[in-house]
């Protein structure tokens, strides 16, 4: 039985349905086929009671026919009339038989004993009488006939005093049958009435159960569909389709619940990029319009140089010519680059420009030494870095000390590093105003008039941006007088190698 | 999951008991419908008995017939025997010869019959022997038939006590000193014409012919002649009342009363006649005046004589005469023989002890 109902429990949700209903139905059919199979046997049991009239009546008319066709025959003789009486004296011994010849205590069976012994002796006589006639024994007939009549006489009167007492009977046991049968009525209404209330109570109360699982499913649904993610999730109780469907809906809210993770994470990066990206504009506008401030025009300028490059080589001044060649491709680069990226190449030849033109202008003070790894030529940077370094190293480190001012530019790779140092041999800075360089809060209140207005703050700030790392730039100095060092770190890109 | 469980467990729990009580609804009410249908078929007395014998009786109603039925039923129960009274298995009245025409050709296994003298029956009776069908008289006799057995009382020894009651009527009347009343005038006049005879009125029936009955006189005769004081006149006369009609008896009876002359002691030789000089004396108030020698103890005659209007009744022991009867013939057809007579007791009731057959109500209230 448990078994069973473990095997209702896992099927699948028709089967569920579907058995209870039919074992439902099931129950009330076999209670109304019992009824009906109760019903029945009363109602047989009520025509049985008078059954028995039925035969004592039937019994009564052959016995007429009999008796009539005897008399016929006698009266008249003819071969039809005796055709009759043999016939009905036949069926009568027939019927005759089929009664009981037991003495029992019932006087029913007593009487119809009687009955049959008399009907024997009736049957002898008859046919005695018909011999008789026959034989033209007119005496002998008519003494029969007598008999026979005193005794058909008889036999009715038993009769009909037999179909009496049995009709008495049978009717007060018809009453009783009659009531009997009612109450069955009202018994088996009443069953059935039950069973019905039974039913529809099992179906509701097994449907209930096998639907709340889905209605748990559908608040949780209504739930998720607000928006509200964060439900408990579902027990999946049977194996059925609404276990499978509990299932998946759980399995989808982890899902969801995972995508909004990873959406909200993508979302963050994307907005620190955004910022980044933001920053790094507003830098660059910054440096651009500090460079526009300092410049009148580059492009009439670059022009003019040129022009004057032309002159100095007509008058065959070669050095002149250099000379304006220089400051032209210095000026050229500034208006050509300031808002690319660049290679580390043409910030170097900048970085060589710029020391030429310095040292036309300062007659060869500046001793510039470069020493750089040809492989790493190649890599990008921004623009605008190394030549507001450089300035830096001149204007703050060289021209205030006395003697020969000294240049290093060296550019090496340590692991996936570019390094590119840039060392003079000046006055040194402060440890407290290297740090405020690297913090970004250094404000040179007097920058100097021929300075391109680019200030540390802001190669440190596009350094950053461009390399995505706080570590761009270390500043390294001795002491007062011992020099000063800045390194830059560029991340060596693999796939600008390849580029190249 | 325990909660899933529980719940899971819950519904099973119910579908079981819906389930049983379903199954069990139903077995009962399937056993009840079976029990209440059996009812039906349950035959009173579904016995089968080996012989079958048949009564036939003057008045089927009459408690001295029920009670001798009864006794034959019974005896013939234990004799694994069944005895019906064949005039109840009718709804007309026929008469003894038409049910013994009835009973031969039922060609039932023994015939008990309150027969008479008539030649009719004894033709009858005859006709049943040569059938192999053994007769019993009961009550009265048919002496010249083959009869083989006769189931009565002795009518002489019961004439005796009706004469013995006579002469003590006779007794009390003389010691309380009443004088008994004198009548010249006698038409059925038996005996001697002595000065203040008792007049003693014996009731018989006209047209039977009855052996005992004659016996029964005699025998009151002979007793009232040996037993009776000096001095003592007692006329004895025969009065027939004529029973060949239904209530021609109770007319016939009302018809003594009618008269002038009265007489002192009636005696009644059957229940039906006691019963209706009984109400005779009532109806015409001569209770103390005329005295009554019943017949048999039916619950009315004991009553009467509780109240002193019958002065005695003879009581016949029925039940042993029914049992004679089935005896006789579970003996005969055994051993193909049985004696001739049988005789049942007799009992006098009287004042003296008809506590003894009165119902416990009526000894509450002496």
């Amino acid at each position: 039985m448990k078994n069973k109902l473990d095997r209702l429990f896992n099927l699948s949700l028709q089967g569920k349905i579907s058995s209870i209903y039919i074992l439902t139905n099931l129950f009330v059919c076999l209670v109304n086929i019992l009824l009906i199979l109760g019903m029945n046997r009363m109602s047989n049991e009520m025509e049985l009671v008078y059954r028995d009239n039925l035969k004592l009546n039937e019994l009564l008319a052959v016995l007429d026919d009999v008796q009539n066709n005897m008399t016929d025959y006698l009266n008249a003789k003819t071969s039809d009339s005796l055709e009759k009486y043999y016939r009905s004296s036949q069926n009568y011994q027939t019927l005759v038989e089929e009664l009981n010849d037991e003495i029992s205590g019932s006087a029913f069976d007593r009487m119809k004993r009687n009955i049959k012994h008399m009907s024997a002796r009736y049957l002898e006589i008859t046919d005695q009488t018909i011999e008789a006639k026959r034989g033209r024994n007119v005496e002998k007939y008519r003494i029969r006939y007598e008999n026979a009549t005193q005794m058909y006489d008889y036999i009715n009167t038993y009769i009909n005093s037999l179909n009496n007492q049995q009709f008495k009977n049978n009717s007060a046991n018809y009453n009783e049958l009659a009531q009997a049968f009612r109450l069955f009525e009202m018994i088996g209404i009443a069953i059935i009435i039950i069973i019905v209330l039974m039913n529809i109570s099992s179906i509701i109360k097994l449907v209930g159960a096998i639907i709340s699982p889905l209605k748990t499913l559908a608040k949780s649904a209504d739930e998720v569909a607000k928006g509200n993610f964060d439900i408990e999730l579902l027990e999946v109780q049977s194996r059925d389709e609404i276990g499978v469907v509990t299932g998946a809906f759980n399995q989808m809210i982890i899902s969801i619940r995972e995508y909004i993770e990873r959406i909200r994470h993508s979302m963050e990066v994307e907005r620190i990029m955004k910022e980044k990206e933001l920053l790094m504009e507003a830098h660059l506008k910054d440096a651009q319009l500090k460079y526009l401030q300092a410049q009148i025009n580059p492009h009439f300028l670059f022009n003019t140089l040129n022009a004057g490059a032309q002159l100095a080589m007509l008058e065959d001044a070669d050095k002149t010519y250099q000379y304006v060649q220089n400051v032209a491709e210095f000026f050229r680069y500034n208006v050509k680059k300031s808002n690319e990226t660049v290679t580390l190449r043409e910030e170097i030849e900048l970085v060589d420009n710029y020391i030429y033109i310095l040292n036309v202008r300062f007659s060869g003070e500046i001793h510039y030494e470069k020493k750089v790894d040809a492989s790493l030529l190649e890599i990008e940077m921004p623009s605008m870095i190394l030549q507001p370094i450089v300035e830096n190293c001149v204007n703050h480190g060289i021209r205030e000390m006395a003697g020969e001012g000294r240049i290093w530019l060296s550019v090496y790779q340590i692991d996936d590093t570019a390094c590119i140092s840039i060392r003079d041999n000046g006055v040194g800075i402060r440890q407290d105003v290297i740090e405020k360089i690297l913090g970004g809060s250094y404000k040179d209140e007097n920058l100097k008039t021929d300075s391109n207005g680019i200030g540390m703050d802001n190669v440190i700030a596009r350094l950053k941006l461009f390399t995505e790392s706080e570590d761009v730039m270390s500043i390294i100095s001795d002491g007062a007088d011992k020099g000063t060092e800045f390194i830059l770190y560029l991340p060596v890109r693999e796939r600008e190698e390849d580029d190249v | 999951m325990n909660q899933i469980n529980l719940k899971k467990n819950n519904y099973k729990g119910y579908m079981l008991i819906t389930l049983m009580l379903v199954l069990i609804m139903t077995i009962a009410g399937i056993l009840i419908f079976f029990f209440y249908i059996n009812r039906f078929r349950i035959v009173t007395d579904a016995n089968r008995y080996e012989h079958y014998y048949v009564m036939i009786t003057e008045d089927a109603k009459s408690s001295l017939w029920q009670s001798a039925y009864e006794g034959a039923y019974k005896a013939g129960l234990e004799n694994n025997s069944y005895v019906d009274l064949l005039n109840s298995s009718f709804d007309n009245n026929y008469s003894k010869e038409d049910l013994m025409r009835i009973a031969i050709a039922s060609d039932v296994d023994g015939i008990i019959v309150a027969a008479d003298e008539s030649a009719e029956m004894t033709d009858l009776i005859n006709e049943a022997a040569e059938q192999g069908i053994p007769v019993v008289t009961l009550y009265s006799d048919n002496t010249q038939s083959e009869r083989c057995t006769f189931v009565g009382i002795g009518s002489y020894d019961l004439g005796r006590e009706y004469g013995r009651e006579v002469l003590e009527i006779v007794q009390d009347k003389q010691n309380s000193g009443m004088q008994v009343s004198t009548d010249s005038k006698n038409n059925v006049t038996v005996m001697t014409g002595v000065p203040t005879p008792v007049k003693v009125t014996v009731l018989v029936n006209a047209y039977t012919q009855d052996s005992g009955q004659n016996i029964l006189c005699s025998g009151i005769q002979e007793t009232i002649e040996k037993e009776k004081q000096d001095g003592v006149e007692i006329e004895l006369s025969l009065v027939s009342i004529d029973d060949t009609n239904a209530f021609s008896a109770e007319e016939a009876i009302r018809d003594i009363f009618m008269e002038n002359q009265l007489p002192d002691i009636i005696i009644c030789l059957n229940e039906l006649n006691t019963t209706c000089v009984y109400q005779a004396v009532v109806d015409y108030n001569k209770v103390g005046q005329v005295n009554i020698l019943g017949y048999y103890d039916s619950e009315t005659i004991i009553n009467a004589i509780d109240r002193n209007v019958i002065y005695a009744t003879i009581s016949i022991d029925t039940i042993q005469m029914g049992k004679f009867c089935v005896d006789a013939l579970t003996e005969y057809n055994t051993y193909g023989n049985t004696s001739q007579f049988f005789m049942a007791d007799i009992a006098l009731i009287n004042k003296e002890n008809v506590a003894l057959y009165l119902g416990g109500e009526a000894e509450d209230e002496e």
